[in-house]
């Protein structure tokens, strides 16, 4: 039995290390620091529905996420803006975590967590859906699967 | 608390202990053959939901302990089955008909688990039994609460199967691509479900169901295949 787990683990270790990562679409030059005062008032600001992604180069469930937020903002992109900001991060790294998951949309800089704190945010990574205007829909603590967010833009769009 | 983890564990705590259950009296090795594969299962499952994110696990190794950061479900199943049907190569249908209705029941429990993560709901309806979604007033199917129903019935039928060869496997196969792609519709979906791996798993279940009902019709009377197997 152990061999045969071993020798599956290790099979499917030489089949990963066939595979590149995701190509740098985007460069991070970008990544702005952002203040809680810019962050509501960016949101109150907005017309269009907003989904908040709060995410950090350390968090690994983070990176199981990411794709599934790049996939969201190429579907709903023109109907729904996107915010990711990454949180109590160093910057080069946030920067290297943009270019290898592509991230096509806007991403912002907190480097201390305010805005994780202003939101209440309990871990990471943390996704909030807000209404235009500002008014919070929704927040999901932890990572998100594909029916969540879907769930969460859908409902966005359809009280829109 | 995270109540999702808490919910998938006790799901699989249940599934393990219903599996087995129904394999101890029929197969050898049935602890082994269940912790074996669950453990391949979470390995390749993990590695694969790594490589599917665009992470390579060798540059990254620590990543692969993080199973909160994502499991492919398709690829842990498949190891699992695999794994379990090595180890009972010589009991194969023996194995995977007492396993089905296991199965089937773990992947309602699965479905169940949405109810601890706010993720029930699916398209919008406006049937007695739909549910409103938090901080709002749509109301929705609850089509993972459909698709956990669909599965213990499911897991009822074939547990009345599991004595008929490669019958009780193939209908649970079959049953639970069914229920899969029957509420795929009634899902809120970004990237859409696997589609094809429902329509496979029906297409192989029912060959094998039919495989095994002609076996059960020809086989002339005599000793089951847990008889056969030497001590």
């Amino acid at each position: 039995m152990n061999r045969t787990s071993i020798g599956l683990a290790i099979l499917a270790l030489v089949a990963a290390a066939c595979t590149g990562g995701s190509a740098a679409q985007i460069t991070g030059d970008a990544l702005e620091p952002i203040t809680v005062e810019e962050f509501v008032a960016e949101l109150e600001a907005s017309t269009q529905p907003t989904v908040v992604n709060l995410w950090a180069s350390w968090c690994i469930p983070c990176r199981s996420e990411a794709p599934l937020l790049v996939a969201a903002h190429a579907a709903f992109g023109d109907d729904v803006s996107f915010l990711g900001i990454a949180t109590e991060d160093a910057l080069s790294d946030s920067v290297a975590f943009i270019e290898e998951f592509g991230l096509t949309f806007e991403n912002r800089a907190d480097r201390v967590g305010a805005i994780r704190a202003h939101l209440s945010a309990i871990g990471m990574p943390v996704t909030v859906f807000v209404h235009p205007g500002g008014e919070i829909l929704r927040t999901h603590h932890g990572v998100i699967d594909d029916a969540a967010l879907a769930l969460g833009i859908d409902d966005l769009l359809a009280e829109g | 608390m995270e109540l999702t983890l808490l919910a998938a564990a006790l799901t699989g705590v249940g599934g393990i202990w219903m599996t087995n259950k129904l394999l101890s009296p029929a197969v050898d090795r049935a602890t082994d053959a269940l912790i074996g594969a669950a453990a391949a299962g979470l390995i390749v499952g993990r590695l694969a939901a790594m490589v599917g994110a665009g992470v390579n696990p060798l540059t990254r190794p620590g990543d692969i302990l993080i199973l909160r950061g994502g499991v492919s479900t398709e690829f842990a199943a498949l190891t699992a089955l695999a794994v379990v049907g090595w180890i009972h190569r010589r009991q194969l249908p023996t194995a995977l008909d007492h396993l089905a209705p296991a199965a089937l029941a773990g992947l309602a429990g699965w479905h169940g688990g949405c109810l601890w993560r706010d993720a029930c709901l699916g398209t919008v309806s406006d049937l007695p039994w739909a549910m409103t979604s938090t901080g709002t007033t749509i109301t929705r199917h609850p089509v993972e609460i459909y698709a956990g129903l669909g599965m213990l019935l499911a897991a009822l039928v074939v547990s009345r199967l599991i004595h008929r060869p490669w019958v009780a496997a193939g209908v649970g196969l079959a049953a639970a691509g069914a229920v899969r792609l029957a509420t795929e519709p009634l899902r809120q979906s970004i990237v859409g479900g696997p589609t094809g791996w429902y329509w496979a798993g029906i297409l192989v279940g029912v060959a094998t169901a039919l495989v095994g009902q002609r076996l059960t019709r020809t086989r002339p009377p005599g000793p089951s295949s847990i008889e056969m197997v030497p001590p």
